[in-house]
């Protein structure tokens, strides 16, 4: 019985923890200018991010080694300190969207400007991460972010024109009033925000934090492979909303109050609080998650001792880094920068960085010296072969896609 | 001498030929013993004549999957080979500069473990 709750807290968590900024802003996005023509990536970048978790989930239970601890071992110093700069910096950018989107999602609460809330939520993620515990902070986070589940509830209150929606999903073809770069750069947007390299960091960490073993590998393949399609499903529900309202009256999503403008009109003010509390604790879930990532990939990259698991004065640098980062992230959103436009920037950042940290697992995972008999197995990598030549061509395209377009205007 | 010194240098026959670059340098632990393991000491050179990139560890025979990036690797190291240290006569300012009678030796590892 205990084992049964376990399991089924762990698959809520990863629901309500797999969406973050990136997915509220680009599948809104996507959905209110493209329709639902871009559903496949959400489902392409869904399994994607179950072949990637799971394999360094079970590198990391197995080998005891995290993500950029395998880095520095397999890359060599000179390769990984560049694939450090990258990850890392694309990382802060991350973060520094997401304290951005908890401040955007506590003004739809309040109508106090967000870069007043801005101080508040990195002081909010510091104190979580000084004192709380690993697991209640990820539990709690990912159970009040499963009241996104909203906007799957919107869909069908709103009641559509299924064909149509279906249609578009399965059938996908540019709109006529976009261009194909567009098009395929908000694909690799899409992709990049289900597929975001922190993910990985946070979850292969995050698994040595709860001193996996390979006992509980099947428990974190059940995790993965039934909650990240849920959650997958809640991304679907967004640009569905977007597609149903927005799209048809043109409206720009700008603001996470577009994002929720669809399940006001379809749930009223009990849906938009519901929605805003979900909001909340996405953001603010993956603003700790994104902070922590900081810290482990400069702690493991140096070998620095690091882990919520030790007290922070036993591993002072790890916790420092993490400061120094919100700080900068603050920095950043005091200048007014929009968060919604670096949440956009993240995104496609993101996918560009990916191929720099699947490419090190991928080989690891394959690796017997690491994992003894628990290597890829054919299946397994036949897909991740797959998911890396589609890995490294968003990454290649990405920026000329982001020049050719504008980013995307 | 550090590594630096070594890596990525230009590897020349006597002649002044050029054989590739160093790729990779490889160390047996049988020196004088100290505190946690002996001291390293510098076995010989991994010469590549086509990349300045690793292995990424498919210089082990057994490590074969995912067979298209060990392919793609092997491909790349083609002509790799691994020369002594005994072998090697100078640094100049030019690189590595191997004896006459140096011998190519397999640049693979036979097994995972040691060298």
């Amino acid at each position: 019985m205990k084992q049964l709750l376990g399991v089924a807290l762990g698959i809520l968590t990863a629901i309500g923890g797999f969406l973050d900024i990136g997915d509220l802003v680009t599948s809104s996005v996507v959905g209110s200018r493209f329709g639902m023509t871009l559903v496949w990536v959400i489902v392409l970048g869904v399994i994607g991010i179950c072949v990637f978790a799971q394999m360094s989930g079970r590198v990391a239970a197995i080998s005891g080694r995290a993500t950029f601890e395998i880095v520095r071992e397999r890359l060599g110093a000179r390769m990984a300190v560049a694939n450090l700069g990258a990850s890392f910096l694309i990382n802060l950018l991350t973060l520094t969207a997401e304290i951005g989107g908890v401040a955007l999602a506590l003004q739809l609460a309040s109508s106090i400007e967000p870069t007043l809330w801005v101080p508040v939520a990195a002081f909010a993620v510091w104190l979580v991460i000084w004192r709380v515990k690993f697991s209640i902070m990820e539990n709690v986070t990912g159970l009040l972010g499963l009241c996104l589940i909203v906007f799957a509830v919107a869909v069908f209150l709103l009641q559509p024109d299924w064909a149509t929606l279906t249609g578009q999903a399965i059938a996908p073809s540019v709109p006529a009033t976009e261009t194909g770069a567009t098009y395929w750069y908000y694909a690799i947007a899409l992709f990049g925000s289900a597929m975001t390299p922190y993910e990985v960091f946070f979850f292969s960490s995050g698994a040595v934090e709860e001193k996996w073993t390979k006992k509980d590998l099947t428990q974190s393949r059940i995790n993965v492979l039934v909650g990240f399609p849920l959650g997958g499903i809640l991304s679907i529900a967004i640009a569905a909303c977007a597609t149903i309202v927005l799209l048809p009256q043109g409206i720009q999503v700008t603001s996470l109050s577009q994002v929720a403008l669809p399940v006001a009109e379809a749930g009223g003010k009990l849906a938009v609080a519901i929605v805003i509390v979900g909001m909340i604790a996405a953001t603010f879930g993956a603003t700790l998650e994104t902070t922590l990532s900081s810290g482990y990939t400069i702690a493991q990259f140096f070998g620095w001792s690091w882990g919520k698991f030790r007290r922070p004065v036993k591993a002072a640098r790890f916790h420092l880094v993490m400061i120094i980062c919100l700080l900068v992230g603050i920095a950043v959103l005091a200048t007014g920068a929009d968060p919604v436009m670096i949440t956009e920037y993240s995104v496609v950042f993101s996918a560009i960085a990916l191929p720099l940290t699947y490419l090190p697992i991928l080989l690891v995972a394959n690796d017997k010296q690491y994992m003894g008999d628990l290597v890829n197995g054919r299946a397994t990598n036949a897909v991740a072969l797959v998911f890396l030549v589609i890995i490294l061509v968003a990454s290649l395209a990405a920026i000329p896609l982001m020049i050719i377009t504008g980013a995307g205007a | 001498m550090i590594l630096s010194d070594l890596l990525n240098r230009p590897v020349l026959d006597a002649e002044g030929r050029t054989l590739g670059k160093v790729l990779d340098a490889r160390f047996v632990i049988d020196g004088a013993p100290t505190q946690l393991l002996a001291e390293a000491r510098l076995a010989g050179l991994i010469v590549s004549p086509h990349t300045g990139t690793t292995f990424l560890g498919y210089e082990r025979t057994d490590e074969n999957s995912p067979w298209l990036i060990a392919a793609f690797l092997r491909w790349r190291h083609r002509g790799s080979f691994y020369v002594r240290w005994e072998d090697v006569e100078m640094l100049t300012e030019r690189g590595v500069v191997l004896v006459a009678a140096y011998a190519r030796r397999s640049a693979a590892l036979s097994t995972s473990i040691g060298i």
